[in-house]
């Protein structure tokens, strides 16, 4: 493989991740209920220069020991834009989105390269699909927004010690793209650009639980599951409408109960977006409401002070 | 009672932050002629902003931290790779010291990724920037220049059995070396990335804990032990902590050099060093300088330099004790 001359390499002989003796470590299992979603914590405006911005984490659970110790997801968007398309580009009547995916080289337990790669640039493109439908592109005509998302942390592929290769392109994408649509759509709001609806992203699977039956969960960890078939859908609630399906393995006759479920679990992540972009907007709205009055508010509260500026 | 007590609004007046954009040099003047000085922000001229360091929230890797000054956030994260001496193309001479063993090797491998979204200027899709491969390379130099990881740390060593009574003790060789990823990235960039990327790592490494590693001669490789209490702090030499001033000056080829006058600001964000042509960073350690890098300019002189050495020392001070 030919090195890449604008970052710094690894040796030249080459390097492999440590080998782990085995440990008789039990593999986690789901405590929660089948259809409880894990915590998701959600912020927006973490990044000040950009025009919206938003983090989203399903923080580990607390109660599992230090060594059978999973992913958990971490993930932040910002949103540029929309800004004027340059000159030479070619009229268009609708905003142009585009959206970017990339995990961090520390995202899953096998590194990954600093180019993107396929999986990478197929996550991009189902995100953009989800977010198309939602986006009022005709308000913002000769202009374009850039959708950025870097994945701190990925989700496991499957049960912890089946894969060896694990690069986060398995069952765990599906979280992670779930997680990706409910992010975007908080940093697209915060960015204040025309939205139908609050996007959100959900995912069902169809696991085999320990007595080997089959079962429906929501929001499932892969690695806590031997999954069979599983789900994902952007929904849109106030409309009753999906912006984007995907679904993976053998999901036999009971699809219409996947995809319900998906939706199921979408709603419930719903529910920590709102909270998220009501937050964002109240503060947004407090920033703004005291006007900015030059001579008196500069000297109360410490801020620093207002100058005349003059030429 | 002739003068009207309430400020009439000016008939051309905008708010401070479209001031800051459409003419952000006369912007930052105006603030800096006050007496005293402060700049947009709040803050003196000699202050750093505020910094907050998470340690160990990242799971893949073997030392990690969230380092954020003021707005500018940072990931670091160090992960711990194996590579076989057997597989080294040109392996180093056994007489060779230990010093510059980890920069032959490369066993350090420090990247910054700009192209995370962190500002409008550097959207992803690129190539790394310039400034990102100048950064990359500037914490490589002051990795390996300033000697702080140990090379022993680093080598996995095996001693063969004895097999005769007669034969001499075995003598303990190298079979493999960790390898240290450090992947820095950016989330948020608001000025002054090199001291945030070069805390990042310094918190980062401080925590790193690698797995104990041995070689396994009937496999041919290296096995680690899973066991939490197996894991080993890496023994750091030094505690580098490095200081960025900017300069803003109001010379100008069309002025006498007289009139001009200069401040130097500590820890820049973004809408300063913008306007700033001139920088200056600091490396120190406890009581030694390990660098001094200035860049532009012909303001700062022999004292100024002394005065901002004077500052980083002070900064290492108060670092060290909110390092892990």
């Amino acid at each position: 493989m030919q090195a890449d001359r604008r970052r710094l390499n690894a040796p030249a002989g080459g390097t492999a991740p440590p080998v782990f003796a085995s440990a008789n470590t039990s593999p986690p299992r789901r405590r929660r209920k089948a259809d409880e979603h894990r915590k998701i914590f959600l912020q927006t405006g973490i990044v000040p220069s950009a025009a919206g911005s938003a983090y989203y984490e399903l923080p580990p659970d607390p109660a599992t020991p230090p060594l059978t110790r999973k992913s958990s997801l971490k993930i932040t968007c910002t949103v540029h834009g929309p800004r004027p398309l340059p000159r030479n580009a070619a009229f268009s009547p609708n905003l142009l989105l585009t959206t970017h995916v990339k995990y961090a080289p520390f995202a899953t337990k096998t590194r990954r390269g600093y180019v993107r790669d396929s999986s990478e640039r197929d996550l991009g493109l189902h995100l953009e699909t989800a977010l198309r439908g939602v986006v009022i592109g005709e308000r913002w005509p000769k202009s374009a927004a850039d959708v950025v998302i870097t994945v701190l942390e990925g989700e496991d592929d499957g049960p912890a010690g089946a894969h060896s290769g694990d690069m986060g392109s398995g069952w765990g994408m599906l979280s992670v793209l779930a997680g990706c649509i409910t992010v975007a759509s908080a940093a697209i709001v915060d960015a204040g650009i025309d939205c139908v609806d609050l996007v959100s992203g959900g995912v069902a699977a169809l696991v085999h639980d320990q007595s080997s039956e089959i079962t429906t969960v929501l929001d499932p960890a892969p690695a806590e599951h031997v999954t069979r078939a599983a789900c994902l859908v952007a929904y849109l609630q106030s409309r009753d409408e999906i912006t984007e399906m995907w679904m993976k393995g053998d999901a036999g006759g009971d699809l219409g109960g996947l995809i319900e479920s998906a939706v199921q679990s979408a709603t419930l992540a719903r529910t920590v977006l709102v909270e998220a972009v009501k937050d964002s907007t109240e503060a947004r709205v407090a920033a703004m409401s005291p006007p900015e009055l030059p001579s008196t508010d500069a000297a109360s509260k410490g801020r620093p002070k207002d100058v005349v500026t003059t030429g | 009672m002739a003068a009207d007590p309430s400020p009439a609004p000016t008939s051309l007046s905008f708010p401070r932050s479209t001031f800051a954009k459409l003419t952000p040099g006369p912007f930052l003047h105006a603030h800096l002629k006050q007496n005293p000085p402060i700049r947009p922000s709040g803050r003196t001229l000699t202050q750093f902003r505020e910094q907050q360091i998470t340690t160990g929230s990242l799971t893949h890797s073997h030392g990690s931290a969230v380092v954020r000054l003021g707005d500018t956030t940072v990931v670091c994260s160090v992960q711990g790779e194996i590579l076989k001496a057997a597989d080294i193309p040109s392996p180093p001479d056994e007489s060779a010291d230990n010093e510059d063993l980890l920069e032959t090797l490369g066993l350090l491998v420090p990247n910054i990724e700009l192209s995370t979204g962190c500002s409008p200027a550097h959207l992803p899709g690129n190539p790394p920037s310039t400034l990102a491969q100048s950064l990359s390379w500037k914490v490589r130099t002051l990795l390996y220049g300033s000697e702080i990881v140990n090379p022993e740390d680093l080598q996995i060593m095996f001693t063969a059995p004895k097999i005769d009574e007669e034969d001499d003790a075995p003598v303990p060789e190298v079979k493999a070396y960790w390898t240290l990823y450090l992947d820095i990235m950016f989330i948020s960039l608001d000025g002054n990335p090199f001291d945030a990327a070069w805390l990042a790592v310094m918190a980062a490494l401080r925590t790193t804990r690698l797995p104990r590693a041995s070689w396994d001669a009937d496999r041919e490789a290296v096995v680690c032990s899973p066991a939490l209490e197996h894991y080993a702090h890496l023994t750091l030499h030094t505690t580098p902590v490095t200081a960025t001033f900017a300069v803003f000056s109001t010379a100008n080829p069309l002025k006498q050099r007289s009139e001009a006058e200069s401040w130097v600001l500590t820890d820049p964000d973004t809408s300063e060093e913008e306007v700033c042509r001139e920088a200056l960073t600091v490396t120190v350690d406890g009581k030694r300088v390990l660098g001094i890098d200035k860049a532009g300019g012909r303001v700062i002189g022999m004292e100024a330099v002394e005065e901002c050495v004077k500052l980083t020392f002070a900064r290492w001070k108060e670092v060290s004790t909110i390092l892990p």
